[in-house]
């Protein structure tokens, strides 16, 4: 079966500006990308919960366990995505989750682990960009900002202009270039490829401190 | 002035004529005022009107010999010439009623306008033809009935022609495959895969290129029955600027009597679509070549059109394209108005 393919997307987090929350910091973006021309269409929402390993399961050498993350995405709605940190990916339809359930012996869920980010989808052009505003519990942590450019699939053709994108709303915040566009030249992007970028922003988040300033949602 | 001048007119004559007109003139006033005086005073009533008529005698016998001495004089000063240019328009510029239409001075005007007209064309067709912009391979100067009837073989081609000839191009370029059909009567639809960047959906009349769609590697081409589907416009911008780099490359090569250079020419052209990054960026990252066969922005357009064909198999060159390099807009930021988000001006597009 054919690995399904999509556009290549840049996920990245936007630093809260100084003195103000990420409220305001969402709001100040999402201006400056309607004053580019951008059109708002619709919301997304990302969300993630973490699982490890049961103790029983693991071996007498006492090897540590795996963290396992279940995701799913807006724009993919009838799919979940099973993903380990360096590990396969599995996409599933949503009965995983009820699987999941069945499988507390193997997996358990780590507490108050689950991070979500929402907000709100803008269209320019061929690009697709979505602002959201991650949350951990009743706490906002970070901003994530993903970016995707229609007409491509093949990651590493387009990341220059995805970069050049990128610089002309987020100016001195631009990313470098994802992990996943480096590992593979040629490869088609898919699916799998922004929810491990998604969840290497939300182990990113999570290790960092509190903001500061904490807005409320 | 008794030399005929060049209008025809004899002036002496005219200027006798119009004195006679005089004479006619004062004798008819003659005649009228002795009918108004009436009859003098005389001693008896046969002698009043023997004076009277004799008098009245007098008067138009002057009259008759004045108009007669302005007949002799009329055809003596003779029509005015036949062969003056204006002909009617020239009567009506002698009308002395002023229309409420200035018709002659108008009629003038669009003479005049009409020769200027004519020059200025004669003048841009001189210099249009310094630089020949014919499609057609005839021969400039041959006259409508000289030019040999457009060959009908070019036009009907058997089938089986048309897929050699597009299998043939198709080994050609590997990073290219064409895949052909016919799911409308004996028009071939080609669609042509690019790597893993686009696919260009050609319509066909016999050799020839009609039309031509590019959708982006990820569209769907086909419809809801399973058939080509050879409308629908590419959801992306980008690939819709691509459709019409396309269609003016399929409008400019042109040969009639040379399908299949066309043809190839065409291919040629849809492989070098070369769509990269501007170079300032490419220098950056050091691990992604400059240009690749397969990146996906869109970018000066001479770069589209090849260099002349190689020679095509029969020994013909193929025309070489011209055409001007344009660039394509790309997004140009307008100014943020925050102050927080100075950072770094947005790139001027």
């Amino acid at each position: 079966m054919t690995s399904p393919e999509a556009s290549p997307r840049s996920v990245s987090q936007m630093p809260v500006a100084e003195g103000k929350s990420v409220q305001q910091t969402v709001e100040l973006l999402t201006r400056k990308l309607e004053m580019l021309g951008a059109e708002k269409q619709g919301t997304f929402c990302v969300d993630c919960e973490t699982y490890h390993t049961a103790a029983s399961t693991l071996g007498s050498q006492g090897q540590a366990g795996k963290l396992m993350y279940v995701m799913h995405n807006s724009e993919y709605p009838l799919s979940c995505f099973a993903l380990f940190e360096n590990g396969p990916c599995l996409i599933a339809d949503t009965n995983f989750d009820v699987l999941m359930v069945k499988l507390k012996g193997f997996f358990q869920s780590a507490k108050a682990s689950k991070i979500e980010t929402r907000g709100t989808r803008y269209q320019y052009c061929d690009f697709l960009v979505k602002v959201g505003t991650v949350t951990m519990g009743p706490s906002a942590r970070g901003i994530s900002v993903e970016v995707e450019y229609g007409p491509c699939v093949v990651a590493s053709d387009c990341w220059n202009l995805l970069l050049e994108f990128l610089q002309s709303f987020l100016g001195s915040h631009t990313p470098g270039a994802p992990a996943v566009f480096g590992n593979r030249h040629d490869a088609v992007y898919g699916p799998a490829d922004t929810m491990a970028q998604y969840m290497e922003l939300f182990n990113k988040i999570r290790k960092q401190q509190q903001v500061p300033v904490a807005g409320i949602r | 002035m008794a030399d005929v001048l060049s209008v025809g007119v004899n002036l002496e004559a005219f200027a006798q004529a119009i004195s006679a007109i005089q004479a006619l003139r004062s004798s008819v006033s003659r005649v009228f005022d002795c009918l108004k005086d009436g009859m003098r005073n005389k001693e008896t009533l046969e002698g009043r009107e023997k004076a009277f008529i004799a008098h009245f005698q007098d008067n138009l016998h002057s009259v008759n010999r004045d108009l007669n001495e302005l007949e002799r004089l009329s055809n003596l000063v003779g029509k005015p010439s036949e062969n003056h240019p204006l002909h009617n328009s020239g009567l009506l510029s002698l009308d002395p009623v002023q229309d409420k239409t200035p018709l002659y001075s108008q009629l003038l005007q669009a003479y005049k306008w009409s020769n200027k007209l004519q020059y200025h064309a004669g003048l841009a067709s001189g210099l249009l033809n310094q630089q020949s912009l014919k499609r057609s391979a005839n021969q400039m100067g041959v006259s409508a009935k000289r030019r040999p009837k457009a060959q009908p073989t070019t036009l009907v081609l058997p089938p089986q022609y048309v897929d050699d000839v597009i299998s043939r191009i198709d080994r050609m370029f590997p990073e290219m495959s064409i895949h052909l059909s016919r799911p409308n009567g004996t028009s071939a639809m080609l669609l042509v895969t690019l790597g893993k960047v686009l696919k260009v959906i050609v319509v066909m009349r016999s050799l020839f290129i009609d039309r031509t769609i590019v959708k982006g590697y990820n569209e769907n081409v086909y419809t809801e029955d399973g058939k080509l589907d050879i409308w629908s416009k590419s959801n992306y911008q980008v690939f819709q600027k691509v459709t019409d780099h396309a269609t003016t490359a399929l409008l400019h090569y042109q040969l009639p009597q040379m399908p299949d250079v066309v043809v190839r020419s065409f291919m040629v052209a849809v492989t070098k679509i070369r769509l990269a990054v501007p170079p300032k960026h490419g220098a950056r990252d050091g691990e992604r070549p400059q240009k690749s066969q397969t990146a996906v922005v869109p970018v000066c357009w001479s770069s589209l059109l090849p260099a002349p064909v190689k020679r095509a198999e029969f020994g013909n060159p193929v025309i070489r394209p011209s055409v001007a390099c344009s660039r394509t807009p790309r997004f140009t930021p307008r100014k943020s108005a925050d102050a927080a988000s100075q950072d770094s001006p947005p790139p001027q597009g």
